[in-house]
């Protein structure tokens, strides 16, 4: 039996949907912040967001980098 | 004969092309995220990148269930033939349902059960098959499900907003999930193309060999390789909207951000299943996510009226689609007479499902319905705004 196979892709699978869809909440959530208008907010919020977003596309794109053999050749 | 098997498994990609791009669009249309015809535009595109990507998946199609090689039973066009047909009439009959439902469980029911009639029971792997198709079959939609939960959660918990003194909630403004959600579900549909269209490029070179105009042991060639990806598709662009119905609307009420976690977990999924060679059903996994995700939200009730009809049509998948197979096979087996009588009455099984769907058509311009609910949605979350704008007084929106 391939339990082993089985408890890879299901470990492989929440460990990738985890990490963007945090990412990706976190970037959501300083946006959301930064749009506040009456709050005084440190200056770091917004670039914080943006640096959220790009970890979520650069954590894509290694996943997509992983996967396609012509890259991992 | 070999002709009419490689026009039959264009044909069979294209079926699976449009059963399955609910899968990957399903949910950003039923949002609002992306307009119902540049989804199908968007996910056509992908699928065909998709097909080019990868060609892993194309080396092993029947994947050891029928026992072929040398020292087990010769897999000759015939049983390919009937074992297509199965599939194309299970994938034409569920989509006229609006079941989604795994096109390649059709494929591999029509061919099991033509095995079975063309050439007897001992040429089935009953071992390998529990193991390739039957159990992931269990597990795809519970693990996708229980990923999309957890995931849906997390979103929800990282974005929900409280004033720190009245504790009140403060607007949410989460709809940069919509915007997100055009990323994961073309991701959804990129892992389709790499994953699906393999395996008609895997018939089609089974086909070949067969023949004897491909050497045994070599990969799918380019012309066979263009034509898979075209036909997937031209069969994704042709939407089948019954489906995305369906799953957009069907099963639970879809937001953003449940949207976004669903679509992520899915092509996580798909992705890690199809490299790390466990294979899981696409659809499956996309209708696992989406309940997940709708049991995630708090407030949100999960159908499962319609989730249970979509099981008991998978449980019926593997049979139904085995028995035409089966059937196709013995009238293959009369000769010429027998392939012409299956052909005719194949395309004409089709055409009337066809005709029949155009009864009570769902296209783009009803799938407008599950848009409309998408705009329900925000009609009312900006008036969720508005009314926590005045309780608040504080300031915000989209």
């Amino acid at each position: 039996m391939k339990w082993l196979e089985l408890v890879q892709v299901a470990g492989a699978t929440l460990v990738a949907a985890v990490t963007v869809v945090v990412l990706y909440s976190l970037g959501v959530r300083l946006t959301a912040i930064a749009g506040d208008v009456q709050e005084r907010r440190p200056g770091w919020v917004r670039p914080l967001a943006y640096v959220c977003f790009a970890l979520c596309g650069v954590a894509v794109l290694f996943g997509l980098y992983l996967i396609i053999p012509y890259f991992s050749k | 004969m070999v002709a009419l098997v490689i026009t039959l498994a264009l044909f069979f990609d294209f079926t699976n092309g449009f059963h399955d791009t609910a899968n990957a669009m399903a949910t950003p249309i039923a949002t609002g995220a992306i307009k119902p015809k540049t989804a199908v535009a968007l996910a056509a595109v992908l699928n065909l990148v998709g097909a080019f990507l990868s060609t892993e998946v194309a080396k092993t199609v029947s994947g050891g269930i029928i026992k072929e090689g040398s020292d087990g039973i010769q897999i000759t066009p015939d049983i390919i033939f009937a074992g297509l047909m199965g599939a194309i009439l299970w994938n034409m009959i569920t989509w006229l349902k609006g079941l989604p439902s795994s096109s390649s469980h059709a494929l591999f029911g029509g061919l099991i059960g033509a095995a079975i009639a063309g050439i007897g029971i001992h040429s089935i792997n009953f071992e390998s098959l529990l193991q390739k198709v039957i159990l992931p079959a269990i597990f795809a939609p519970v693990i996708a499900a229980a990923v999309a939960y957890l995931c849906t959660r997390l979103a929800y918990a990282l974005t929900a907003r409280h004033d720190p003194e009245t504790g009140s909630k403060l607007t949410q403004k989460r709809g940069g999930f919509r915007t997100g959600q055009i990323f994961t579900s073309s991701l959804v549909a990129l892992a389709h193309g790499t994953n699906d269209a393999q395996k008609t490029m895997g018939i089609i070179t089974l086909v070949l060999i067969a023949a004897g105009s491909q050497q045994a042991g070599s990969g799918p060639q380019f012309w066979v390789i263009a034509a898979c990806a075209l036909a997937i598709a031209v069969g994704t662009y042709a939407g089948g909207w019954r489906i995305i119905r369906t799953m957009g609307s069907g099963l639970t009420d879809v937001k953003p951000a449940q949207g976004f976690a669903a679509e992520s977990s899915t092509a996580s999924a798909i992705l890690a299943s199809s490299h790390l060679g466990f294979a899981l059903s696409t659809t499956q996994v996309a209708s696992g996510s989406v309940i997940g995700s709708g049991l995630g939200r708090r407030g949100t009730s999960v159908r499962w009226g319609t989730a249970g009809k979509i099981a008991l049509g998978w449980l019926f998948t593997l049979p139904a689609a085995g028995i035409v197979g089966a059937l196709t096979a013995l009238l293959v087996k009369t000769g010429v007479v027998g392939v012409v009588i299956a052909a005719v009455a194949g395309t004409g099984a089709v055409l009337y499902m066809f005709l029949h769907s155009r009864k009570s058509h769902v296209g783009h311009h009803n799938a407008v319905e599950v848009e409309e609910a998408g705009q329900a949605v925000r009609f009312r979350k900006k008036k969720a705004i508005a009314v926590s704008r005045t309780n608040n007084k504080k300031k915000g929106g989209q």
